[in-house]
């Protein structure tokens, strides 16, 4: 249940430090790899195990065994810093409440349209979010003017999809 | 439920993950990234739960049948995030948003067309190839405009 955040890709980094040392960027780059491959195997498990158990448990062992885990990381790593939940606005909180959409949809759709394909159409959700709510400036965002390179990304975008669904 | 149906539920899905990322993402600058993805993760737990709950029809199969490797796709994510949380601020967010991709999809192909994991065998075909390059030169324009607007 993650994102590759498109939206950060756009904005400048809060804080970047560069790595002075670019064997270490050499060192990190397979790892994150490695890392984006994982997403696709934990795909890879969730479609056949909601066959079996059905979407929902499939995604309860998502959710369970995850937050059990970080539970422990947690209470491994020490004293945190920031506030307490209760005292954050509540609108942040509500994240929770969208993962479980995504994986339910993730278990529902790869063993129809395959792995690789699932993954390009939930990329293709997330650019095409990005360019209609800075054009209708929808949630409350400033509405900015769409230029032309993120209109084509966006027909490139529907192409994708359209082959998709061919087959 | 048909394929173009299932196509439009795959790509909202997208939009509700990047909504989900922007949110998890301020939340993570004020409380940390192991509390805000706890928050995520007990929270989705618990309303998947209660889903279940009132939702579910019973299924011949549970998860304590399933052979337990099955059950290990939290690991990958947690391992994910953790990985991402070192890595980002030392190669940039673009070079490991772009890396992760090439992850992404070069596993999916891979095990699509070897049908690995339990997984139906999906022959790499011509059009999956070119919606592949779509989405590439998507991203690539994507990138070009931001970094233009930066």
């Amino acid at each position: 249940m993650q994102a590759t955040s498109l939206d950060d890709a756009a904005a400048p980094a809060a804080a970047p430090v560069p790595a002075r040392n670019p064997w270490l960027r050499l060192l990190l780059l397979p790892l994150v790899i490695l890392a984006g491959m994982g997403l696709s195997v934990e795909a890879g498990l969730l479609g056949p195990l909601g066959v079996q158990v059905g979407h929902l448990w499939a995604t309860l062992s998502i959710f369970g065994v995850g937050a059990a885990l970080l539970f422990l990381l947690l209470l491994l790593s020490g004293r945190q810093q920031g506030p307490a939940f209760s005292e954050l606005p509540r609108w942040q909180l509500i994240g929770g409440f969208l993962g479980p959409i995504y994986v339910v949809v993730l278990t529902l759709a790869t063993p129809h349209i395959g792995i690789a394909m699932t993954m390009i159409a939930i990329l293709s959700g997330q650019v095409g979010k990005s360019v209609l709510i800075d054009h209708f400036g929808w949630f409350g965002s400033a509405r900015k003017r769409v230029n032309g390179e993120r209109w084509l990304a966006l027909a490139l975008i529907v192409a994708a999809l359209v082959l998709i669904a061919r087959g | 439920m048909s394929l173009i149906l299932l196509l439009v539920v795959v790509v909202a899905a997208g939009a509700v993950l990047s909504v989900q990322a922007a949110i998890n993402g301020r939340l993570g600058e004020t409380v940390g990234v192991l509390r805000s993805s706890l928050l995520t993760f007990a929270v989705g737990a618990v309303v998947t739960a209660l889903l279940i709950v009132f939702f579910e029809p019973a299924h011949a199969v549970s998860l304590l049948d399933v052979p337990k490797w099955q059950l290990g796709g939290a690991l990958f994510g947690v391992v994910y995030m953790m990985v991402m949380v070192g890595a980002v601020p030392r190669v940039g967010t673009a070079v490991a948003t772009v890396a992760v991709i090439v992850g992404q999809l070069g596993m999916g192909m891979l095990i699509d067309n070897f049908g690995w994991l339990g997984n139906p065998a999906i022959e790499l075909s011509g059009s999956r190839m070119l919606a592949m390059a779509c989405l590439a030169l998507a991203l690539l324009f994507m990138y070009r405009s931001n970094t233009r607007q930066a």
